[in-house]
C-alpha cells in the first residue's frame, strides 16, 4: 500500500497559539492548506519524526495506545497549555521496534502513562488533524543518530507501514534555520535573525523542488551547518528515508520567522506520490 | 526578615533518576532492588549536614529545564504532578509536590536583570518541574518541607561558547547572591551537575545490577579524580581555570552552568569540599559535595 503524502513542518508552538500574529500567519495558513492536502490524501496513519523529542540510549517508538493530557512547554509556557489526546497505532509502532532492532540499532517501545511528550509532535497533531482521527507513530530523534541512520530509520518505517499493508503518510517536525533571538521581542514584530539565513532557507527550498537529485543531500548538510538547522535537518533525513527512490518536488505552502529562527510546511508532491483513493 | 540573608552551603547534587529509583520512595512508581549505593549513601550524608544547617530555602539550578531565551525562575507558589523522565521513563515516574519561595525567585529574577540578563518568571500552575530538579531536590530532602527556588538552565552555554555560557552563569550566581542577602533568607544552593558525562548507550536488563555499573571512560575517571581532588583540597580558582578543558575532555556536564552559578554565588571560595561519595551511573561520573560556609565563619 502506498505513501499517500509527505511533509515537513514546524514543531514551535507560537504559530499554533497565537494565530492571528500577522508574522505568525504564514504558517498557520500553510498549516491549513496542508491538513487540507492530508485529508485529502486519505491516510490511514501519520509516521512523525519530531526533532523535540530526545533521546539519547536507544531509538524509542511511542507504543501506549492512547495519549491523552495536557503539556506545558518549557521555554513558552507563557502563551498557553497544549491538550492532546492522541491514538497511536501500536502494532506498527511494535513494527517498527523489531525493524529498528533488525538494523542494529537499539530499540524500544515507550508505554508510560504521564509520558511527556514532545512539544512537536503535539503541535503538528493538532494543526494536521485537529480531531484526532488518525493514528500515528512517533519516532524520537536519536542525538546520536546521524543523518544516515535517521534515513534508515525512515526508510524502515515507511517499510513497515507497506508490509501492514497501510496507506500512510510521513511527517519530518522540526524547524529550519536556528538562529533565535535570545531576548524579548514584540512578537508582531518577528523577524528573521539575519537576512543571511532567509537566503539559506530560500535555498533550501531551490534545492527540494528540484526533487530527489543525487546532490540534494551535500546541500542540506551544507545549509545544516551554514543555518545551524535544527538538529541537522534529520526530520528531513527521516522524511527523505521515507521517499526511498521516489520522484519528487516540494511546495512551500508557509513560511515565516518563529522567534528569529526559520520555519516552514512544505509538502512533498509528485509522481511518486500515491493519488487519493 | 530583617536581618542580612547568607548562603549557608553549597551542594553539588547530580541528579541521575536512577538514585530515587534505588530508593524506592512511594512517590516512585517503579520498584527497584536497590543499586547505586555509593551515591545514595552520600545522599544521606549530605541529608544529614543539611539537617544541621536548616535552611529558609533550597535553590536548584537543573540542565534539565533548558530555556532558550534567558534565565527562567519557577514562580508558582504550590506546584504539583507526575514527572515522568524521558530518557528513563522505566525508572522515574514520580509524583511530585513542592512549595516555591516565589518572593525569592522574584528577587532572584529581578537581580538577574539588574546584571543584564533576561530573567523570566514561570506563572503558569500547570508546568511539570523537569526531572533534574526533582530528583536533586528529593535526594538532599525527602521531606520536601524546605521552599524552592527553582532556575532554569539558560542554553548560552550550548548556544554561544562554553566561554560566553559561564560567564553567564557567573553573573546569575552573583545576582543570586544579592538576591538572598537582601531577603534575608538562610539559602543552600544545589548545583545539579553530573561531572564526566560519557555514558554507555545500552542500559542492562536489571538497570540496578551494579556488577555492569563502571565508569565508562578511564580518562573521563581521571578528569573527576583531578577534579574532586582539587575540590578537596579548595583550589577553586585552579579548578575553574581548568573547567573549558575539562568540559571539553569529559564532555562534562557541568557546562550547563549549575556548577558556575552557585562558586559565583558563593563568591568563589578556596575552601576545600567535603565529599560526601562519588559514583557512576550509566557510566557518567557523580559526586556529591558540600561546602559549608558557616564553617569558614
Amino acid at each position: 500500500m502506498p505513501l499517500v503524502a509527505a511533509m515537513l513542518v514546524p514543531g514551535s508552538p507560537l504559530p499554533m497559539l497565537r494565530p492571528d500574529n500577522p508574522p505568525w500567519q504564514p504558517l498557520v495558513q500553510g498549516f491549513a492548506q496542508a491538513r487540507e492536502r492530508l485529508a485529502a490524501s486519505q491516510p490511514e496513519v501519520l509516521l512523525l519524526y519530531s526533532t523535540q523529542w530526545i533521546a539519547v540510549l536507544d531509538q524509542l517508538w511511542q507504543t501506549r495506545a492512547h495519549l491523552q493530557g495536557l503539556h506545558v512547554d518549557e521555554n513558552w509556557y507563557e502563551f498557553g497549555d497544549l491538550p492532546f489526546d492522541l491514538r497511536v497505532d501500536t502494532a506498527l509502532a511494535e513494527a517498527c521496534v523489531e525493524g529498528t532492532r533488525a538494523l542494529g540499532v537499539n530499540a524500544k517501545g515507550v508505554d508510560y502513562d504521564g509520558f511527556p511528550l514532545d512539544t512537536g509532535t503535539i503541535v503538528a497533531c493538532r494543526m494536521l488533524d485537529p480531531e484526532g482521527r488518525l493514528p500515528i507513530v512517533l519516532a524520537a530523534n536519536n542525538l546520536y543518530h546521524d543523518w544516515a541512520q535517521t534515513k534508515r530509520l525512515g526508510a524502515m518505517a515507511a517499510e513497515q507501514a507497506e508490509r501492514a499493508g497501510k496507506r500512510y503518510a510521513v511527517i519530518g517536525i522540526g524547524g529550519l534555520s536556528g538562529t533565535v533571538f535570545r531576548h524579548e521581542i514584540s512578537i508582531e514584530d518577528d523577524h528573521f535573525a539575519t537576512p543571511a539565513d532567509d537566503a539559506l532557507n530560500q535555498q533550501l527550498f531551490a534545492a527540494l523542488a528540484r526533487g530527489n537529485e543525487s546532490g540534494l543531500e551535500a546541500e542540506c548538510a551544507a545549509y545544516a551547518g551554514a543555518a545551524r538547522a535544527d538538529m541537522g535537518l534529520k526530520h528531513l533525513a527521516f522524511v527523505l528515508g521515507a521517499m526511498g527512490n521516489r520522484g519528487f518536488g516540494t511546495e512551500v505552502l508557509g513560511y515565516g520567522p518563529v522567534w528569529g529562527s526559520g520555519a516552514a510546511v512544505i509538502d512533498f508532491t509528485g509522481a511518486g506520490l500515491a493519488q487519493g483513493i | 526578615m530583617s536581618t542580612q540573608g547568607q548562603i549557608l552551603a553549597g551542594f553539588l547534587a547530580p541528579h541521575p533518576p536512577h538514585l530515587v529509583y534505588g530508593e524506592n520512595p512511594p512517590q516512585n512508581e517503579p520498584r527497584s532492588r536497590g543499586g547505586w549505593e555509593n551515591l545514595r549513601w552520600a545522599y544521606e550524608r549530605a541529608r544529614r549536614s543539611l539537617e544541621r544547617l536548616k535552611p529558609d530555602v533550597l535553590l536548584v539550578h537543573s540542565p534539565h529545564w533548558m530555556t532558550q531565551v534567558g534565565h527562567h525562575f519557577l514562580g508558582v507558589r504550590h506546584l504539583a504532578g507526575k514527572s515522568v523522565d524521558p530518557i528513563f521513563p522505566n525508572l522515574f515516574r514520580y509524583n511530585f509536590e513542592l512549595e516555591v519561595d516565589v518572593e525569592l525567585a522574584e528577587a532572584c529574577c529581578a537581580e538577574a536583570r539588574e546584571v543584564g540578563l533576561v530573567g523570566k518568571m514561570m506563572r503558569n500552575p500547570n508546568f511539570r518541574v523537569d526531572y533534574g530538579t526533582i530528583t536533586t531536590l528529593h535526594m538532599i530532602r525527602p521531606q520536601w518541607d524546605i521552599p524552592v527556588v527553582g532556575i532554569s538552565a539558560n542554553n548560552s552555554p550550548y548556544y554561544l561558547s562554553t566561554e560566553e555560557g559561564l560567564e553567564e552563569m557567573d553573573r546569575l550566581g552573583k545576582a543570586t547572591r544579592r538576591a538572598i542577602e537582601k531577603l534575608g533568607r538562610r539559602a543552600v544552593l544545589l548545583a545539579s551537575n553530573t561531572l564526566c558525562h560519557w555514558h554507555f548507550h545500552e542500559e542492562p536488563e536489571i538497570p540496578e545490577d551494579m556488577s555492569r555499573e563502571h565508569p565508562q571512560n578511564y580518562e573521563g575517571y581521571l578528569w573527576d579524580m583531578r577534579i574532586i581532588e582539587l575540590l578537596r583540597q579548595g583550589k577553586t580558582r585552579e579548578v575553574f581555570e581548568l573547567l573549558p578543558t575539562f568540559i571539553q575532555e569529559a564532555f562534562a556536564e557541568v557546562k550547563s552552568g549549575a556548577f558556575t552559578w552557585m562558586f559565583s554565588a558563593m563568591g568563589y571560595p578556596e575552601l576545600p569540599g567535603e565529599l560526601h561519595g562519588y559514583g557512576t551511573v550509566i557510566g557518567t561520573g557523580n559526586a556529591v559535595m558540600e561546602w559549608d560556609l558557616t564553617a569558614r565563619a
